[in-house]
Parts: C-alpha cells; sequence; structure tokens
C-alpha cells in the first residue's frame, strides 16, 4: 500500500525526470530551451499524437501530443527546415521525440534504464479522437512551451519501483 | 582519412538524416551515403556495395539492429569497417549486448555533434 506522501514524492520525482528529459531532447536534438508550461492544457485542433509503448519493469505508455503548428515547428528545428503540412517527415520527427523522451525519461532511472523496453513510435494524426489508456496508477500530464509552441507529454504506467 | 562511404541504417529518415548531418559536422569527408530504414535493407545494401563505417540504430521494425549485426558478422559483410550503434537505450546491458554483437561504438540519442565526433573518429583512425 502506497500512502498518500509517498505517492506525492514519487509523482513530484516522475515530474522532475520528464522535465529534465525534455529539457535535455529540445537542447541537443532540436537546439532550443524548452520549459514546463503548467498543467497540461485541452490539445488544439489538428492534433498529432506518438505514442511509445513501456514494458517490463514498467508496463504503459509514453504520450506527446501537439497541435499541427508545434509539430511542424519541432520538425523544422530537426531537419533544417519547416514544412507546409503535416506530412510524413513531421510524423517521423515526432514519433523520434517521443522516442527519445521516453528514453532519456527512463534513462534517469538505472532500474528503468535496463530493464524497460520500448516500442518503435506509434503516430496519430488528426482531429476526432482521444487516447485512453486504462488502470495505470502513474498518470502524470505535463505541458510544455518552446518559442511560443505548446505540446502535452504523458506518462501512463506502472509507479517506478 | 580520404573520402569515405558511410551506410545509416535507421527507421527513421528524419534521424538518418540527422545522423549524416551529425557526420559531416564531426569533420568527416562523406563522398558517399547509403541509407537503409532497417536492418533486413542494410545487408541488402552491403551485399551490394562495401562501407567504410556503419552507423545503425537498435530498436527497428523488420529485422532491429543487433540482429542486422550479427548477421553482417556472420556473412563477412563489414569487412574491417567499424560499426556504431545509435540508439535511446542507455543501460549497461543494452551497450555490452551491442559490443559483444559486434559493435565497435555505441552512441546514446539524443546526442550533440561533438559526442559523434568523439565516438566515431578514433575507429577510422583505427582502421
Amino acid at each position: 500500500m502506497i500512502t498518500v506522501a509517498e505517492t506525492e514524492k514519487k509523482f513530484s520525482e516522475q515530474s522532475a525526470n520528464l522535465d529534465r528529459s525534455v529539457d535535455e531532447v529540445f537542447r541537443t536534438m532540436l537546439g532550443v530551451a524548452c520549459e514546463p508550461a503548467g498543467e497540461a492544457q485541452e490539445a488544439e485542433s489538428g492534433t498529432i499524437s506518438a505514442v511509445i509503448g513501456l514494458a517490463g519493469a514498467v508496463s504503459g505508455s509514453l504520450v506527446l501530443q501537439s497541435g499541427e503548428a508545434a509539430a511542424r515547428h519541432m520538425a523544422g528545428r530537426m531537419t533544417g527546415a519547416e514544412p507546409d503540412e503535416v506530412d510524413a517527415m513531421v510524423r517521423d520527427a515526432i514519433g523520434e521525440i517521443a522516442n527519445m523522451l521516453a528514453g532519456a525519461w527512463k534513462g534517469f532511472d538505472p532500474k528503468l534504464s535496463c530493464g524497460c523496453l520500448l516500442s518503435t513510435p506509434t503516430v496519430v494524426a488528426g482531429s476526432s479522437y482521444q487516447l485512453f489508456s486504462q488502470r495505470a496508477p502513474m498518470r502524470l500530464e505535463r505541458s510544455y512551451r518552446f518559442e511560443d509552441r505548446r505540446f502535452t507529454v504523458s506518462l501512463f504506467c506502472d509507479w517506478p519501483a | 582519412m580520404s573520402g569515405i562511404t558511410v551506410l545509416i541504417v535507421d527507421d527513421s529518415s528524419v534521424m538518418r538524416k540527422i545522423v549524416e548531418r551529425a557526420l559531416r559536422q564531426a569533420g568527416l569527408n562523406l563522398t558517399r551515403v547509403v541509407e537503409a530504414g532497417s536492418g533486413r535493407e542494410g545487408l541488402e545494401a552491403l551485399r551490394r556495395e562495401k562501407a567504410d563505417l556503419i552507423v545503425s540504430d537498435i530498436n527497428m521494425p523488420n529485422m532491429d539492429g543487433l540482429e542486422f549485426l550479427r548477421q553482417i558478422r556472420v556473412e563477412g559483410l563489414a569487412a574491417g569497417a567499424p560499426v556504431v550503434m545509435i540508439t535511446t537505450e542507455s543501460g549497461e546491458e543494452h551497450v555490452r549486448e551491442a559490443l559483444a554483437a559486434g559493435a565497435q561504438g555505441y552512441i546514446r540519442k539524443p546526442f550533440t555533434p561533438d559526442q559523434v565526433r568523439d565516438r566515431v573518429l578514433p575507429l577510422l583512425v583505427r582502421t
């Protein structure tokens, strides 16, 4: 049985690890600072989501959710040329960013680093869908801001041991 | 080292471009860049032509990077070319597994051009 205090401590630790992961990936691969932007917000229309499955030491998923403009800007930052629309390159870039976020997040915990495997990314694009993850004890949803664009990263999984 | 041919194996075309850019920023004179979207495509590419450097992702569909690595050793396709794995997996176990399968280097994503230079250049000097 996990107490409320223990849950809050774990939540705080995992939030900090996620923030560090986002900062590391954006600074290194996109060359731009990215900071937490408060509570997760409703995704703007024209949403694109990248899902990375987690299996092993924890089971669940990491989801990066972004509007089209932010997704195109992320892809442009990675490749040097911002596309006019959400094309295969944007979907590819968003999937890779989600993959690196998941890798960086689990890398902060030695038990997860070796004991948790990542799936290849699944990317969903459109305006009429919702993502559900049932029975996940840990539900962490964080918004981030870079160059006036916002996106959300969610973790739905077991509490890491 | 004079101009080199590099084989970049990654299921993400964006990552293949980023790796190529990082290798050029590291000062490598790439005369030919061969791209493959899976381990299977990477094998086919090596059966067609020789590479001086092989850079591969690990987590890929249609033959992952470790199986690709084992196969190129079995078929003798590397021909002395160093193989560097690039992946999000950072655990020591993953590094050991890649090195045991025959990789000479390992770079964790996300990476900086300096990290790519530091890991790749010494391998090319050695060959």
